[in-house]
Order: C-alpha cells, then structure tokens, then sequence
C-alpha cells in the first residue's frame, strides 16, 4: 500500500490530476441516462464517478488502492491462499496499477470515459460476485465450495456476466509506463497546463526552470518539448517579457520524433493556448472537438464556457456552467463566472480579461484554416497581422515573427514599431532581429537610420566573426554552436542559426 | 412475525404516500407576469395527440404547482421541486377535453416561505393531429470531427426514443463513419435512405421494404449523391451532388462556413440503379431539390457564381468571396412518364433583395402544394450556422414571400418541413443558446397563418439543458422505421453496389 501510494499521488499526482480533468462526471439524470444507454454504461458512469476524485490525487487514490486491498483480500478467500500464498493475490492489483500508470500521453487520447477506474471495477465485480456466490455455497454447506476450481469457475461465470455490465474493450493505446514515471518534460507539460489554466504565469515559469540550462546541442539534462517552450512564451508574454523568449530556453524538441502521428498540441493544450492567445473561436473549436472525438472533460467544458463568455455567448455559456455546477469540484469556478454574466464589471476587472483582451485583435474577422497545427497557426497568424491595436500585441506580433524566422513580417512590423515609438529605445531583442535580417543576402531591411546601440551592434560584430572563424574550421553544426553558445546563447541570432529542429506536432 | 410487522409498516408508507396531494397554496402573492418556464409552452397550440408538455418553472423557487384548468372544469395539479411532470395517463384526459379549444394553466412557486402565483397561460389544443414520428441525427455540433453519430426515432405521442442506426457499430479507432442526409418517401418508412461517408460508405436505401446499399458516384458526377428528395408518384430520388468544403472564422460568431465550390442535381432511378444529370449549369452551384407533392415539379436552390482567379484553387476564391454567394429558388418542370425536365422558372430572386441580397436554402412544399417552407440568410448554403438565418414562406399561387416570425427568433432557424397533414411546420432552431439545434413545432392553420413554436417536449424538462448533442435535420414520419438497426449494420458492412450513369 506505501509503495502504491508513494507511486500514485506522491509520485503521479500530476497525471492523476489531469487523468480527472480529462474526464467528467456530472450529477442528475440525463448524465447518467445518457452514459447507461451505451453498452456498458453502467460501469463506465461508476469510474466517472470516481474518477472525480482525482481531483484530489491523494483522495482518488486512496479510493482505488481500497478497492486493490479489497480484491486482494476477496482473491485470497475465494481461492483460499493463505500465507505466503497469498502474496499471489497481489498481482492482480498490481496488474491494475500498472494498466493505470501505463497511458503516458495517451491520457490525452483515451475515449472510454473513467479508463481510470473501470478495469478495477470489472474486476470487482468478476471476483466481488464469485465470492458471493462462494459464500451461498458455504452457507449451503455445499462441499465443494470451497474447492479452488469451483472458485475458478465462478470467476469465469462472472466474467462473463461482467460483459453484460461494462466492457472490457479499453483503449488500445502504446505501453507507456516508462513515459509516466520517468518522462519529467510529461510532468513539466502537466503542471504549466494546470499553472497556465490558473493564470499563475510566475509558476509556468518556475516549472520551466529545470530545463533552461539544457539546450540542443548540450545536454545535461533532456531540453524542453515545443509545448514547454510554448506555455513558456505565454507566460513570458503575460507577464511584460515576451522579448526575453530567446534568453530564456526556446528551443523545444518535438516529446516522440518517431512517432510524430501520436500526440498533437491539438489535444494536449490547444484550446487553452487559443485562448491565452486571445484567438477565442479557435479556443472553442479545439474544446469542441477534442471532447467529440476524446469524450466531454471538465476540461473542455471550463474552455468552452470561457470563450461563451468572452464572446458574450451566455446563453450558451449558462449551459456549460450548468453543467460544471453539477459536479462536485468545479462548482465554485461556474458560480464565479455565472456571476460574471450577471454583473460584467466583475469580469472586466478580473485577472482573465484582463489579461487577454490586450490582444483581441477587434476589427479582423479571417475566415481560415488551422490544419490542426495550433503552433504553427498561431506564429503565421500574428506575424501576418498588421496594425496591431495594443502595445502588447505590438510585440506579440514581432516576437512572434522573429519565432518564426518570417523575416520579411518581422522588418514590416520593425519599421512600423520604430516609427509608432520615435524617441524611445528599440528594446535589444528588435535590434538583434533588424541586424539580422539587415545583413542577410536579399535584405528586406536596411541597418542605416535607426538608432541601435553601439553593444548590439558590437556583439552582433563578434557573433559573425566567431561563426565565420568555426566555420572556416570545418566544425559541425552542433560543435559550432556549443563553442558559442557560453557567449551569444542568449541572444536570437544563437537561436536562428543553431536552432534547427523546430518541429510541428 | 417480525418480518411480517416491517412489510405491514413499509407498505402503510407507501399507500400514506401515494395518497399524499399536492393542493394550490391558497395565500399565494399574485404577480402580475407569466412565469419563466422551460420549455415555453405559454400561449402556444399543440396538437391533439402530443406526448405531456412537462416544464420546469425557472423562478429559483424551492418548490412548485401548476394547476391545469380544462374546459369542462376538470382541475390536475402537479409539482416536483422545480418542475412540472404532468401523469401520462391524466394528460390523455387534459387532452381530450380540451381539443379544439384550450386549457389553462397557473404555476405558483415557492420562496422562502412565500407563495407566488403568476398570470395564467392558455394552452390551446388543435383538432388537428400530429405525424406520431419524427427521426433527426444526433451530433455534438462540432466542426470538423465527430464521433458517435445516430439516426433517432421519436415517438411524439410518448417520450420512446430509439435508435434507427448509430455509426459507432461499424466505425473503427482507424476509420470512423459519418451519417447524414436521412430522407423519407411520403412520410413513410418503407422507402426510406441515409448517406453513409468515409468507413463502409454508400447510400443505405430502403426500398418497398428491401435493404440495399448504393454507390451514387460515377465517373460524370461531381460526388455521391448528397442532399436527397423522393419521387412521390415515382422509383426516383433528386440529390445534389456537392463538393463541400469548411472553413473558420476567426472572430465571427458564426464560427465556421460550410461551402460548396462545386454542385449539381442528379437524378437517380431506384429501379434502374441509375444516374442521371439533371441540371449542372456552367457558374451555377444547384443544391436542395425538393419535389411538388404531384411530382410535376422539381424545386431547387442554386447561387450564381463566376470563379474569377486562375491563381487560387476554387476551394481558395469560394473561401475569400464567401459573402457574394447567395442562392435562389427555382423550379423545373418534370414529366414523370419521360423522365424529362423542362421550364426553368425562377420563382424567387433572394440575390436581388435590398442592396446586398439574401441567400435561400431548404425549400419545402407543403402537401397540398400551396405553400413552400425555406430558410433565408445574408449569404451561403449552411443555414443552421448562421445566426441571421430564418424561415419564410412562399405562396405558390400568388408568389408572395412572408417571413414567419411565430416560428423565428433572433437565432438560426433552418431545415423546415411540413407534417404529412399540412397542418404543423417543424424547423431545427439554435434558439435556446445559439450552438445546440433543436426541433420546435409550430401550428399552421387552416388560414395560412403560424402559430407560437414550440420544443419538442421532454420527459425531463431540463434534459435540453444538460444534452450536448444537436437535433439535425428533423424530418416527420407517420410510422416508425422498422428495420433494425442490426439490420442497418449488416448491411453497411456488404460493398456497395454501383449506380449506373445514363447520359
């Protein structure tokens, strides 16, 4: 039991957190008609139920190691194993446990509803009924109860009863326990998601602080994924030092290069992300189709229910926070926004808005696509806006240009900032940025007129000459850029000319 | 003895309850309003043989009675925390004695310690009928995914619903199934069809009662067979064929545009298994046919629309200028003996309304061919995601178009169809919250004229509240479909068979 919990909510708290936020489960009839009415439904509502519990990584937890300790207790007596036999009875539990820890990234993808909790009750139900009717048998003096084959066929009897009451066709989803317990980037992603959905940007930050000593080329510990690097820049760019992203690590790696079809940004945090970018429709469409296709989450629902709201869709969103009320540990969070609908004052005021709607671009309307590439959507579609209408959407645009390697959108966005801000510092970042793309073949920009610091263009001075003197030495890529990096690592022209692995997932 | 003592004092309980009843609070503070209920079912008409309309009054009250008042003095009382669950049985009582006039109902709601009564509402009860079926597809309204589909039965009479076929038998974590476009000959069910897309796809028919599974698409046609109208008289079924695209909106709250970059009308002959063209005019996007109960006329919606850029994909330009499509209604002449269509009228031209034009899609004749059902918006081909859009009516005989505001509100309503008596006008609405479709029925009297609409009701009234799924494409049916969806299944899994093209 100590190693279960030290594996659970000690260990995995993180994944079992998300494994619940994934999942919903909501009081009231039509909730439970509509589970029940699926073949085996029944089942499937219970494990929502208390899937719930999650929310509290030490309360669910508690839930299913109990439910472990009984089937390891009603396994002993149905098949009288006693002693050290009875240690045998534990490997069903431990089956289970592992079946639970086994999902990594597939937690994002499962599509039967409480996967968490529904093998444990099937298998409570196969030996919790073989026990009773074992104990029928005794009270019947019958003498072959307590024979262990009679034992073995009142679990195969009850196995095949249980069919009738859940199923056991869970989701086919690639062993990853090793991903679970030992992927930090996978506990890193959960916890600035959780952070990120709070609105606590300095703990975003904080999570990403492990790995900022890493970076490609050398690496002491595992570099950040694309999805680290990206919750990174939306707390970077919500806390007023987006133009710190290249000082920071912003070199991301893509969690399973050889399996790039299996996990997508889409599922893992796009209608969050949208939102946090202000892009409210994609936000909800992205919380939409995640939940037809995965299932409905409270996840899903807190999203769909922010962007009714901000869209001013209350009726819509009304429903949503209907449903949410109806649960046991998202009821505050729904009656804090109901509240919102009724008095707006409150929610202009609130961190939330304020927050995003610097960045509501209010007069586009583009009608597009986003293939399902949220990253990639997102850094074409700011480093194409023009005229942007806040400060912050100022630098979201150039920021995200430079990101991007657009530096085409990033000289028009430079000239227009320089000459919204005539008598003010071209903050270093742009600077690096305009030498740049001011000394490419074909330059989209000129370096003459503006008025850069005599450091910047110093520094960029020594970044070419250090590069054309390792270069004239024959090294490679990954030795030039470890040679550099203690010196210009921080700076965006380390990033555009060593950083060549930015993948799209 | 002890055993028999409990069951005696248990079943003593049981009666007490039972003959516990609910009386109106007689010191109830009178307001001057009608009650916020859910469903509104005040002041609306409902036909002599709709299932109980029960409501949940939404006055955040702790407790509270309606008192429903018939004409013939007959007095029923129920109440249940917040709702209003009205006993099958004395409904068929309410019902009767009040068809062809009205009965009333006065909700009261408790407050604290406080009684409310509120200004009393009529129900009025038509002598008309209604088609005891109606079937719809089940979808979370979602964009590009989906998932679990089904085609569903409801009996009106009742509360049963049933599947007619649900797409997660056959689809796969490798290829999923879509299921749309469900289409009834004549109300009836034993011709009947549904599109099956992606996994195991063709067109699933029932003909004279037999199953068949039919691939529309041929080598002269732009696609299957899509949006679908059965012959009345005749073994013919029109569908457009389309082919359809969907982008996003980044700000609009309409969200999303479905569109067609390219579509035709075809005909197909059931007996035959034949394909035919019926009108793929040059620039001209032909959707929505629809027949005229006789079978001599084939009514259609098509947009005007000249690609004009070599230097995008037509899916490209469709999407920039996606507010210059606007389509119209028109008609062909059919001769069901030669199989000919003849006369294009245009019967109404929505691209020249106002300055900026409209855009009309969905058109339904009624059963004795007077009138034509459509919904009208600002542009485009999608009605029920476009929130301007709403339904019209146009009188065949003197072509006057009037837009029928008892059935509208300021969300989407689309899909309009009639009831096989003519008498009631069923539309998918967006009404209760913008995103979710549902069905509402409205009266069409004798004069032409449409009452208040009405939702569907529910046995729990607040099940519309906590269903995310949307009610798409309701359609009326006399009788259920009797195939099973066992029977839908088997048959999805056999290939389809081919439908010729005849020039």
């Amino acid at each position: 039991m100590a190693a279960a919990f030290l594996l659970l909510p000690v260990m995995n708290g993180d994944y079992l957190y998300t494994i619940q936020d994934n999942s919903v489960f909501i009081k009231g009839r039509t909730f439970m008609v509509d589970m029940v009415s699926h073949y085996g439904g029944w089942v499937t509502w219970l494990s929502c139920y208390l899937t719930q519990f999650f929310y509290h990584p030490w309360l669910g937890s508690t839930l299913i190691i109990l439910l472990w300790l009984a089937l390891h207790l009603l396994t002993s007596w149905l098949f009288n194993l006693k002693g050290k036999w009875s240690l045998i009875a534990f490997i069903l539990p431990l089956l289970l446990m592992f079946n639970l820890l086994d999902y990594g990234y597939g937690i994002y993808y499962a599509k039967t509803p409480g996967f968490a909790f529904q093998p444990t009750l099937l298998c409570g139900f196969v030996i919790a009924g073989a026990s009773l009717v074992k104990g029928f048998l005794r009270l019947l003096k019958v003498h072959w109860a307590d024979h262990p084959i009679t034992s073995g066929l009142l679990c195969a009897l009850f196995f095949a009863l249980s069919f009738t009451v859940g199923t056991w066709k869970l989701d086919n989803h690639r062993s990853a326990i090793i991903t679970t317990l030992t992927d930090k980037n996978f506990k890193h992603e959960m916890k600035m998601y959780r952070a990120l959905d709070d609105f606590d940007f300095e703990a975003v930050l904080n999570e990403m602080t492990p790995s900022t000593t890493a970076q490609p080329h050398n690496h002491t510990t595992a570099p950040p994924t694309n999805l680290m690097v990206l919750y990174k820049n939306i707390a970077l760019m919500h806390t007023g030092r987006i133009t710190d992203m290249f000082k920071t690590d912003n070199c991301g790696i893509n969690p399973y290069k050889q399996d790039t079809t299996g996990i997508h940004i889409s599922q893992l945090g796009a209608p969050l992300i949208y939102y946090q970018f202000g892009q409210i429709n994609y936000s909800y469409r992205w919380a939409m189709e995640n939940s037809v296709v995965y299932g409905q989450s409270f996840r899903n629902l807190k999203m769909m229910a922010r962007c009714a709201i901000f869209n001013q869709e209350f009726d819509v969103a009304m429903k949503y926070l209907a449903l949410l009320k109806h649960s046991i540990y998202y009821r505050k969070w729904a009656l804090e926004r109901e509240a919102w609908m009724t008095n707006s004052t409150l929610f202009i005021q609130h961190k939330e808005f304020q927050t995003i709607s610097p960045l509501l671009h209010e007069d586009i309307n583009q009608l597009d696509n986003d293939e399902g590439r949220c990253e990639k959507y997102l850094l074409d579609h700011f480093s194409d806006l023009r005229r942007p209408t806040s400060s912050l959407l100022e630098d979201v645009i150039l920021c995200l240009s430079l990101w991007t390697e657009d530096g085409y959108a990033f000289c028009i966005h430079f000239y227009e900032y320089v000459q919204n801000h005539p008598n003010e510092t071209i903050p270093p970042l742009y600077q690096q940025g305009a030498i740049l793309y001011g000394n490419q073949p074909d330059a989209p920009i000129t370096t003459t007129g503006f008025k850069f610091d005599a450091t910047v263009s110093e520094q960029y001075n020594r970044f070419a000459e250090q590069y054309n003197q390792l270069s004239s030495q024959n090294l490679s890529p990954e030795e030039m850029a470890a040679r550099m990096k203690p010196t210009f690592g921080d700076t965006y022209w380390w990033y555009y000319y060593f950083y060549t692995d930015f993948t799209i997932y | 003895m002890k055993l028999n003592k409990f069951l005696s004092i248990a079943l003593a309980a049981v009666l007490l309850a039972a003959c516990t009843h609910l009386t109106v609070p007689d010191n109830a503070k009178q307001e001057a309003r009608l009650p916020r209920i859910y469903p509104d079912y005040t002041e609306v008409t409902i036909p002599c043989n709709l299932c109980p309309i029960n409501f949940a009054v939404q006055e955040g009250a702790s407790e509270v009675v309606a008192k429903f008042t018939c004409p013939d003095g007959g007095e029923y009382i129920y109440g249940e925390e917040q709702n209003v669950l009205i006993d099958e049985v004395e409904w068929l009582h309410i019902l009767k004695a009040s068809k062809g006039e009205s009965f009333q109902v006065e909700v009261f709601a408790k407050t604290g310690d406080e009684w409310k009564s509120f200004k009393p509402f009529n129900v009025y009860v038509a002598e008309d009928s209604i088609d005891s079926y109606i079937s719809y597809r089940v979808i979370q309204p979602s964009y590009v995914a989906y998932e679990m589909l089904s085609i569903n039965q409801r009996n009106l009479t009742n509360f049963d619903e049933k599947e007619i076929y649900n797409n997660m038998a056959v689809s796969t974590e490798e290829v999923g199934q879509c299921i749309n476009c469900h289409s009834y000959k004549n109300f009836k069910t034993d011709n009947m069809l549904f599109h099956m897309r992606q996994g195991l796809g063709g067109t699933m028919m029932v003909v004279n009662g037999e199953l068949r599974k039919i691939d529309l698409k041929t080598d002269s046609t732009i696609s299957a067979g899509v949006y679908p109208a059965w012959h009345p008289t005749k073994n013919f079924i029109a569908f457009s064929t389309n082919k359809t695209g969907q982008s996003f909106h980044t700000k609009d709250l309409n969200k999303i545009e479905v569109q067609d970059s390219e579509s035709d009308l075809i005909l197909y002959d059931v007996d035959k298994n034949e394909v035919s063209i019926v009108s793929n005019m040059p620039d001209e996007l032909e959707v929505f046919p629809t027949w005229s109960p006789d079978g001599k006329k084939l009514y259609f919606c098509s947009a005007h629309f000249e690609y004009k850029n070599d230097s995008v994909s037509k899916e490209t330009e469709m999407i920039q200028r996606y507010q210059e499509v606007k389509y119209n209604l028109y008609s062909l002449d059919f001769n069901p003996d030669t199989k000919t269509f003849s006369h294009l009228d245009t019967l109404y031209n929505a691209a020249a309304i106002d300055s900026i034009g409209k855009s009309v899609t969905l058109p339904r004749v009624s059963p004795d061919g007077r009138y034509l059902l459509f919904a009208q918006a600002e542009f485009g081909c999608f009605h029920v995601w476009h929130s301007d859009a709403d339904i019209y009516m146009m009188d065949l005989q003197t072509r006057e178009v009037q837009n029928l505001k008892d059935v509208n509100s300021p969300r989407s309503e689309s899909y309009p169809t009639w009831s096989s008596n003519g008498r009631w006008v069923m539309v998918a609405t967006r009404r209760d919250d913008g995103n979710y479709t549902r069905p509402y029925i409205a009266y069409f009297d004798k004069q032409g004229k449409t009452h208040k609409a009405f939702e569907v009701p529910q046995k729990d009234p607040n099940f519309y509240t906590f269903f995310l799924r949307s009610f798409n494409r309701p359609e009326f049916m006399i009788e259920p479909v009797t195939v099973t969806p066992q029977e839908f299944t088997k048959k999805a899994k056999e290939d389809a068979v081919k439908a010729k093209f005849a020039k």
